[in-house]
Parts: structure tokens; C-alpha cells; sequence
């Protein structure tokens, strides 16, 4: 039963996987001009020359099956191509530089999101209508009613421009020497400082509000009674009787939302000029550097797919209901 | 097709059922402050939306504006202004037709597609269930935003910037066509599982066994009784909707010359507002935009709780 549920959920992102990769491949093709039109510019070119770096290029043969073939191949073997702007560089090469700076901010963005939105959603709720629940939850509709870069941009104003305790932009300060580690590792948390409190602050929203709707259910049902019955105590109960069970289906959502996570991260990396992912989609918008914003939405929706079938798979080993 | 003669008094009987609904509907919603507050806010915004230039006149542009750029707010200038010395209150009032107005186009595609995706899917059953719930898990899992981010340039560059239609700018019917492709799903799911609980009731069996057919049914026995949960999440979908305009306008997919809120604080990040302690230039369309959006939340929550069959009881 474990195996099959768990073969059947890997088997589905597989699945998911080879599409992403399929329409990757079929809407970069939908653009319009082709390679060649850049070497077509050269009036001396001949038919035949052309032919020939069609060929090369493996543009003579049909769209599917051999170029889709060409291209599967290729991408699975770790080939991304070339990008237009930083030209020659590797697609991977490009992306791997940038991609390190997101990790860390949505990494430890979700974590501190994800002990205080739970927290003050699970006393919200369980207190429900008292002052916490009424200002958390009026904060918490506020926040998540924020794009992420609405909160970047006051906070600059205040904390940065304003007060001056933090840099407004980058990942450290630019020229700067270092006497040791510990100094780098200092600038460093600075700048990280706002566009984290950004991030968190955006997620706490969200996590908040789930997590209190779903202790809210759980006060009604059987088992708190039990346990009130029992004689324990309210934290007791609320601790390891309605946190644990409330906590099932906040865990999916945390692991289904990432992808708006991404998409948060994305706008307060530009608010910050913070040198990520984000930062690098937007560059490469604007210079339609295709090759590069295809291997971004390649990797980001690769990372959303496993975050969400890993969700699907811890909520199955929490739950042993929905594995049948 | 035989023409059904209605006797009066069944009309009759009819028509005191949906005034009495209607009034329960009235009776209900009126419990629920967020909402009603959440309303006053949202019609409010549609009034500046239709009728910009009837509060602060035309849109300014570049060459209309008349004051020194980035002022503080100030007499003449409630708001201030922005590098190009235009009016903020000015740019503010407008920005809200064009990101209500694109809010709610995509918000309709969304509807449509959901809506109808939904009741076939879960009417028809079988092997088109599965083929149309495939495609909407795909959908479902691929993050929108990121998707959209790809699709906005391609589709810019199959059809040019220059192109319009109904006299909008390409751009931004770009932004609408994307918001609709990729948020649908979710609707889509929604409808189908209250499809698949309203197929199973006698009178989709009794309109079957006087002849209508599937199209028939679903457009008069299924659609009525999923329209609840279409109304809730349309308006949870515009939240959505005004929430991925703004975004995809902040990272400078927008149109410069027909400004949302997102293109305004995209104006403001360019231009270097956040250094420079211009807090005038981003304030009023931010505030806009967490209003909208947060009023949206407030009375699709309120509309879900008291039309959703699943959770009406709770409250």
C-alpha cells in the first residue's frame, strides 16, 4: 500500500516533470522569427549556405518528433543552451550564479513565516474573537492582501532611506574590504535584513490565516472534547491535541503555495536589487533573453512540482487516510 | 421542441420564492460587517474606475503636467507628484480604471473557462473527466505567476505592442489573456466537484427521462445550482486577478501610457522613489491596491460562508 501510494505520486511529478519540459519546448518555438533570420541579414548569404547552418543546427528536420527528441536529450543531459545577453555564457552558468541568493531568502523566509504565522494562527483561532484573534487576524488579511513588493517599498522608506539602519539595496556593500569572516558575514545579514522581513512578512499573512481556520475546525470536533473532559489543561489541549491535527492541511498548502512564494520573492528581490533569480528574470525580460528565462521557468516549475508532490507525500505519512 | 405554457400561479409561486430568497440573501449578507464594509470600499473604487476624468480630469501626461517634479503633497497638490512633476492624485484616480478594468476582464476569461471546464468535465464524466482533470492538475501545479512572467513577452511578440483591440493597448490585453490561461484551474476543480454532487439529484434524472439533452441540462438544471459557488469565487478571483496585474505591471510588463497601480509603482522603483524617501509616490497607489484587494477578500469570504453549501452552517 506504502509503496504503490508513494510510487503513484513519484510517477505523477515524472509525469508533470516531461510536460513542463514539453511546453517549454513548444512555446519558445511559438515566437516568431527563427535563428536564421539573424544570418539572413547578410545579403551575400547563399541559399546554400543557409541549408547548411539549418542543418547544423538540426532546424531542417521537423518540429516533432526529432527536434522535440533533440531537444528532451539535451535538456535531461543538463544542456540549456547559450544566452543572448551574457553572450556565450551557459544558461546553467548564469542561473547557477543567481541561484543561491533566492534560496537563502525564501528558505529562511518560510521558516520564520512558518513558526510565527503557525503561532499566531493557532492562538488566534483558538482564542477566537479575543484581542489577539482581532488584531492578528485584521494584520493578517492586511499582509496578505500586500504584494510582497508593497511591503519592500515602505520598508526601504522607513528603515533604509528614512532611519538608515539598513542598506537599500544589494547583497553587500559595493567596494567594500573585509578584516575577517565574521565582518562579511555582518554586511551580509544587513542587507539581508529588509527584503527577509519582506519575504516573512508576506508569507506570515497567509500561514497565519490558514492555521487559524484550521484550529477553528478542530474545536468542535470529538477528540478536544475528550481531552477537555479528561481535565486537561487549555494549552495542553490546544499543544498536542488540536495543533498536531490542525497542522495536516496547513502542511500541503505551505508545500502548494511556494509557487506564489517564488513569485513574491521575484518583486522584493527587484524592490532590494537583491542579485537573484528575480532579479535576473526581470534582466532577462527586458532584454528577451529567451534562453535564459526559459531555463528560469524550467527550473522554478520543476522545484514548485517537487515541492507540491512533497507535500502530497508527507501529508500522506501524517494522514494515513488519504493513502488509500 | 414543445412549447411549455407556465400557469400563472405557478409564476406567481415562483416569483415569492426568489423574492423570498432574495431577502434571506439580504437578511444574511447584512450580518456580515467585513463584508458590507468591504463592499462600500469596492463601490467606491468602481465609481472612480468608470468616471476618472470626472474627479481629477484627463489622465496627465508628460507633457500636460504642470508642476516641478517629485513634490511633497502640498495645496495644489494633495498627493504631490511624481519625476515628471504629474499629479499623483491625478495618475492614483486613473490607475484605478485601468487596474479595476483589467481585473475584471481576466477575472471573466477565468470564470468562463473555470466555470465551463468545471460543469462538462463533471457532467459529462468518463473519459473526458479524466483527460480536462489532467490538464487542470497540470495547470494547477505550474506556478502561475512564473508562467504568465514567460507567456506575457511571447505573446507581446507574436502580435506586436502596437496592435489594439477595443481600443486597449496589446499589452495589457496580454496581461488579461495571461491572468485568464493560467488562473482557471482552481475555479475549474471547484465547480466540478459541486457538479458531480448536483448530477446525482432527481430532477437532472426527471429532465432526462422527458428527453432534454446533456447540453440542455447543464445549461438549465446544473449551471443554476453551481452559480452560488461561481459568484464567490469570482470575486475571489478578481482579488487574484488585480493582485497578478499589479505584479506582472511592477516588473515591467505594463503600459507606460495607460498607467495601473502596478505601472505607477513601477514608475516609482525606476525612478528611485524608495531611495530618495519619496514616500507620496508610493503610498496612494499601494494603499489602492491592499484596499481593492483586501475589500475583494472581505466580501468573497463573506459571499463564500453564506453561499457555499459546505461551509453556509458554520458561521
Amino acid at each position: 500500500m506504502g509503496t504503490r501510494y508513494l510510487g503513484r505520486k513519484v510517477l505523477q511529478a515524472i509525469l508533470t516533470v516531461f510536460f513542463i519540459v514539453v511546453l517549454n519546448f513548444l512555446l519558445f518555438r511559438l515566437m516568431p522569427g527563427s535563428p536564421e533570420r539573424v544570418l539572413l541579414r547578410n545579403p551575400n548569404l547563399t541559399p546554400a549556405t543557409v541549408a547548411a547552418a539549418r542543418a547544423r543546427w538540426g532546424l531542417d528536420k521537423p518540429l516533432v518528433p526529432d527536434q522535440l527528441v533533440a531537444y528532451l536529450g539535451s535538456t535531461f543531459s543538463g544542456d540549456l543552451g547559450y544566452s543572448f545577453k551574457f553572450r556565450g555564457k551557459p544558461v546553467t552558468e548564469v542561473i547557477g550564479g543567481r541561484f543561491w541568493p533566492t534560496v537563502i531568502l525564501i528558505g529562511f523566509g518560510e521558516m520564520i513565516a512558518i513558526v510565527v504565522g503557525l503561532a499566531l494562527g493557532s492562538y488566534a483561532g483558538w482564542r477566537r474573537g479575543g484581542t489577539v484573534d482581532r488584531i492578528g487576524n485584521g494584520v493578517s488579511l492586511i499582509l496578505y492582501s500586500m504584494p510582497y513588493f508593497v511591503i519592500g517599498m515602505p520598508l526601504i522608506i522607513v528603515f533604509a532611506s528614512g532611519l538608515g539602519w539598513f542598506p537599500t539595496s544589494g547583497m553587500f556593500t559595493i567596494g567594500a574590504t573585509y578584516d575577517s569572516f565574521a565582518d562579511q558575514l555582518l554586511d551580509f545579514l544587513g542587507h539581508l535584513a529588509l527584503p527577509l522581513a519582506t519575504v516573512s512578512l508576506g508569507l506570515i499573512g497567509a500561514y497565519s490565516i490558514l492555521m487559524r481556520s484550521s484550529i477553528i475546525e478542530t474545536r468542535g470536533e470529538d477528540y478536544v472534547t475528550t481531552a477537555r473532559a479528561k481535565g486537561l489543561t487549555d494549552g495542553r489541549i490546544l499543544r498536542s491535541h488540536a495543533f498536531p491535527n490542525a497542522l495536516l492541511p496547513t502542511v500541503t498548502i505551505i508545500g502548494i503555495n511556494l509557487g506564489y512564494v517564488v513569485a513574491g520573492a521575484i518583486t522584493a528581490e527587484i524592490v532590494f536589487n537583491w542579485p537573484g533569480l528575480g532579479t535576473l528574470t526581470v534582466d532577462a525580460l527586458s532584454a528577451r533573453d529567451y534562453p535564459v528565462l526559459q531555463g528560469i521557468f524550467l527550473l522554478l516549475s520543476v522545484a514548485v512540482v517537487v515541492a507540491n508532490k512533497s507535500a502530497d507525500l508527507v501529508y500522506g505519512v501524517l494522514d494515513p487516510r488519504v493513502r488509500s | 421542441m414543445t412549447v411549455v405554457v407556465t400557469p400563472a400561479s405557478v409564476r406567481n409561486e415562483r416569483w415569492r420564492l426568489r423574492l423570498r430568497n432574495a431577502r434571506d440573501f439580504a437578511r444574511r449578507s447584512a450580518r456580515r460587517r467585513d463584508g458590507v464594509v468591504g463592499l462600500g470600499i469596492l463601490l467606491v473604487f468602481a465609481v472612480l474606475a468608470l468616471a476618472p476624468s470626472l474627479f481629477v480630469g484627463p489622465l496627465e501626461r508628460a507633457t500636460t503636467a504642470t508642476a516641478t517634479a517629485l513634490e511633497a503633497p502640498s495645496g495644489p497638490h494633495l498627493l504631490g507628484t511624481d519625476e515628471l512633476g504629474r499629479d499623483m492624485l491625478n495618475l492614483t484616480v486613473h490607475g484605478a480604471r485601468v487596474s479595476m478594468f483589467i481585473g475584471f476582464l481576466a477575472t471573466v476569461i477565468t470564470i468562463l473557462l473555470g466555470a465551463v471546464i468545471g460543469i462538462v468535465s463533471g457532467f459529462l464524466g468518463g473519459r473526458t473527466d479524466t483527460v480536462l482533470m489532467r490538464v487542470t492538475d497540470f495547470f494547477l501545479v505550474l506556478p502561475t505567476f512564473v508562467l504568465a512572467i514567460i507567456l506575457a513577452p511571447i505573446i507581446l511578440d507574436l502580435i506586436g505592442t502596437e496592435a489594439e483591440l477595443f481600443g486597449i493597448k496589446a499589452t495589457l490585453i496580454v496581461i488579461v489573456v495571461v491572468i485568464g490561461i493560467t488562473s482557471w484551474a482552481a475555479t475549474a476543480r471547484i465547480i466540478r466537484s459541486q457538479t458531480l454532487s448536483v448530477k446525482e439529484r432527481m430532477f437532472v434524472d426527471r429532465a432526462r427521462v422527458i428527453g432534454s439533452g446533456s447540453g440542455h441540462i447543464m445549461r438549465r438544471h446544473i449551471l443554476p445550482n453551481v452559480v452560488n459557488l461561481i459568484v464567490a469565487n469570482t470575486v475571489l478571483t478578481f482579488a487574484g486577478a488585480v493582485f497578478t496585474e499589479t505584479t506582472l505591471a511592477f516588473i515591467g510588463l505594463g503600459d507606460p501610457f495607460q498607467p495601473s497601480w502596478g505601472q505607477i509603482l513601477n514608475a516609482a522603483q525606476e525612478g528611485g522613489a524608495p531611495g530618495l524617501g519619496a514616500w507620496w509616490y508610493i503610498a496612494p497607489p499601494a494603499v489602492c491596491v491592499v484596499l481593492v484587494i483586501l475589500s475583494f477578500t472581505l466580501v468573497g469570504n463573506a459571499l463564500d460562508d453564506i453561499l457555499n453549501p459546505k461551509t453556509a452552517g458554520r458561521r
